[in-house]
């Protein structure tokens, strides 16, 4: 067991979780504006910028854990990341923007609000072709240093992965958001998602296919199965901080796909993991900081909660 | 390309620090007037307060989102510089910055999105929160620039030699011999120049307003702003003489650049601007005497260091000097403006915050010290090239030399020349979006008091 694999595979799962719970709302938001858009708001106005402190985490985890990694990323993935950067910027600054201004001619909150959700979208498939590349090695040429879109797009599954994970993505939004009337989509969306990314993977590599693409499977079925099959379920499932664990723990399963090698196996995990000392100063950083942010978060979730259930003082003076 | 990668990165770390400047000094300035409106029921400090939080999301937004772009743009700038970085200590230094700023931003939603689920002290101590995580953000990335400077945690000598890292001290590289000088300065250098802009555009709303009471909200944001700018600005120039002495013991290459000192020796002039021809200082103002005059009161040395010791293949580009003494004649004058607000003040017992040539002087002050801060920074790290790492690894060492960076790079600058006026123009409206009378008819709806079903 590599334990800096797992506790870097677990920020990224988290990061994960929280980047699709916006990727699905943005979608809604497009889709649906009128309907949804306070329900989805609710949530995203105040977690964006925790999402965006965990892409600020990953990112210098990652400098932290893979040293050995950092030449040959920065020369494959350089165009890629400027992009994710790019949209990265758009997609705070929109929100930033939206969440306070006032209508003036003809910038208001509702297109600043959509100028956030496509940047978010747009930026979900960069971190898609990022993912599917570094599990697959699609469109990767390591010894040369570089990427390539077109070879990325022609690779089989490539498009099916990130076909298969926007199905499931629109799947679980009705969950996510609490949205019944579309309750009858929830199952056979995430099912299709489900076919479609097992079959991306295999297409990958059919040694990915085994017992253990079982588990992410039947967890993501189990969500839409409690989300229609009853209301006490459904509420569960639909609670957030349960949904993002939920998720955080499907995405935690599918570390296999990037361990023991990852890049199409062009990489050994293991390898170019820092090792030594530097061992001693990630663990008891992370020990530490991890603590810490456990316990910032669980109270933060703790005031979110009971923003639910109590009455603002404000409104009770 | 690595001049097009340094000239990238300088770049975004120059748009980026006014960012962090402006996010410093607003919520210090929120936390302040948010302390003054409970302690004396003061409505002008309450608005105050209210309408820079909402303000101080634009450019926390912003600054975060930047924040991440230099955290890539290291990997995919400088990987060889970032992979010696994450394979000694100072890579630490990198990942304890990330929990600071776990803990600005949870307190920050916190403080925003769920103020009426606080009592009223408790909201202000989150306040206290949120500015400690961004000040402890600036001090650990100033420890890292430290480690730039003076490199420790590791054997260096073996690591120019064979390029392998051993000998390591993972936690030496939060203190370096450099950091304590160089973080002492820089807080208060990049607080001083985020109150100046705030100040700046406080003074200038001011003058645009024709509204009585949010003139009166103005003045007192001024008030903490010029407080503000005392107390920083004596401590930025007294960490400022600190830092010189201390670059005189462990760069002497830099500090020769600096004061231009092409030879060693004793009783050196000060000299102000002016450059080197063939050894020889020609085109500025010599002050015979002064360098070496204020170096042996500061230090008791009386032997300075001059470029000659060194081979001139490891010079820094000479125009540090210029840069050093327009942020250092800036930083005086800026002083000494403060010194008379402070007499008038303090001492007369006037009320120079409403004076229309405070107001009116104000605005160009603020452009001066972020103009101050800016170069501060080229001298800093334009005077330790051509090293990335002082002494150990060179910025041409460092680079990445794939072409592939170009096209993206030149997108992300022509960015941030949309984004940074974006920037500045939202703050603004999210600052003028309700007048005084309208905060305290409409309590602030939190977007979300309807609750999330966590």
């Amino acid at each position: 067991m590599n334990i800096i694999f797992e506790t870097y595979f677990a920020v990224f799962a988290i990061f994960a979780s929280l980047l699709i719970t916006e990727i699905m709302g943005s979608i809604v938001l497009l889709l649906f504006w009128k309907q949804a858009n306070s329900k989805v708001l609710e949530y995203i106005v105040p977690i964006w910028e925790v999402t965006g402190t965990f892409a600020a985490f990953l990112v210098v985890m990652g400098d932290f854990a893979y040293p050995s990694l950092l030449v040959p990323i920065a020369s494959i993935f350089a165009p890629l990341l400027t992009v994710f950067l790019i949209l990265f910027v758009a997609r705070n600054a929109s929100l930033a923007f939206a969440e306070f201004i006032i209508k003036r001619k003809w910038l208001d909150k509702v297109k600043l609000y959509k100028v956030y959700a496509v940047s978010t979208l747009v930026l979900g498939f960069t971190v898609l072709i990022l993912l599917s590349a570094l599990v697959s090695g699609a469109g990767v040429n390591f010894a040369m240093g570089t990427f390539s879109l077109g070879a990325w797009v022609s690779s089989p599954g490539s498009l099916l992965f990130v076909v298969g994970t926007l199905l499931i993505g629109i799947g679980f939004a009705p969950v996510f958001f609490s949205l019944n009337p579309m309750k009858n989509i929830v199952l056979p969306l995430t099912a299709a998602g489900v076919g479609f990314s097992v079959l991306a993977y295999y297409l990958y590599s059919p040694s990915f296919v085994s017992a253990l693409m079982f588990i992410p499977a039947a967890l993501i079925l189990l969500v839409g199965v409690l989300f229609v099959i009853s209301k006490k379920t459904a509420a569960i499932v639909s609670n957030k901080a349960i949904f993002i664990t939920f998720l955080s723990v499907i995405i935690f399963s599918l570390q296999f796909l990037v361990y023991p090698s990852a890049i199409g196996g062009a990489v050994s995990v293991d390898a170019v993991t820092t090792s030594g000392p530097m061992t001693t100063a990630y663990l008891s950083i992370t020990a530490v900081g991890g603590t810490i942010l456990a316990i910032m978060l669980g109270f933060y979730m703790n005031i979110a909660m009971r923003s639910k259930n109590t009455t603002p003082k404000s409104q009770l003076k | 390309m690595a001049l097009f990668d340094r000239f990238l990165f300088a770049f975004t770390i120059a748009s980026h620090i006014i960012l962090v400047s402006l996010s410093i000094a607003v919520i210090v300035i929120i936390s302040i007037a948010e302390f003054l409106s409970l302690r004396r029921s003061d409505r002008y400090y309450s608005a105050l307060s209210k309408r820079l939080s909402k303000a101080f999301v634009v450019i926390f937004g912003i600054g975060t989102a930047s924040g991440v772009v230099m955290a890539v743009e290291l990997v995919t700038l400088f990987p060889t510089f970032m992979t010696l970085v994450s394979e000694t200590g100072a890579i630490s230094i990198f990942y304890t910055e990330i929990f600071a700023f776990f803990l600005e931003t949870i307190a920050l939603v916190m403080y925003i999105y769920y103020a009426d689920y606080f009592s009223k002290y408790t909201h202000w101590v989150l306040s206290i929160i949120i500015a400690a995580g961004a000040m402890l953000s600036a001090v650990l990335i100033t420890m890292l620039n430290a480690w730039m400077n003076t490199p420790d945690g590791f054997n260096e000598s073996a690591f120019v030699q064979s390029g392998k890292v051993t000998g390591l001290n993972i936690w030496a590289p939060f203190v370096t011999t450099s950091t304590l000088a160089e973080v002492a300065h820089v807080l208060p250098t990049v607080l001083f120049a985020g109150v100046m802009l705030v100040g700046g555009y406080f003074a200038w709303r001011n003058i645009k307003s024709k509204d009585i009471e949010e003139k009166k909200m103005l003045a007192k944001g001024l008030q903490i702003a010029a407080s503000l700018g005392i107390i920083t600005i004596v401590l930025a120039i007294l960490s400022g003489i600190n830092e010189i002495t201390t670059l005189l013991k462990l760069q002497p290459l830099k500090y020769s650049a600096i004061e231009l000192n092409p030879t060693p020796g004793t009783n050196l002039p000060e000299k102000l601007f002016g450059s080197l021809k063939n050894g020889k200082f020609y085109g500025g103002i010599p002050i015979p005497h002064l360098q070496s005059f204020l170096v042996q009161i500061e230090t008791g040395i009386k032997t300075l260091p001059g470029l000659s010791q060194f081979p001139s293949s490891n010079w820094p580009p000479l125009y540090v000097h210029t840069t050093f003494d327009i942020m250092f004649i800036g930083g005086f004058a800026l002083g000494f403006c403060f010194l008379a607000y402070f007499i008038d003040w303090v001492v007369l017992r006037r009320k120079p915050h409403e004076s229309k040539l405070f107001l009116y002087s104000w605005i160009p002050l603020a452009f001066v010290a972020l103009v101050i801060m800016e170069l501060g920074w080229v001298t800093d790290e334009v005077g330790r090239q051509p090293w990335i790492v002082y002494n150990v690894m060179t910025s041409q060492q460092a680079a990445n030399y794939s072409s592939s960076f170009l096209i993206p790079g030149i997108l992300i600058i022509a960015f941030y020349f949309i984004l940074l006026p974006l920037t500045f123009y939202f703050f603004s409206r999210v600052f003028n979006s309700s007048s005084m009378s309208e905060e305290e008819e409409h309590k602030q709806k939190s977007a979300i008091s309807m609750g999330v079903n966590y």
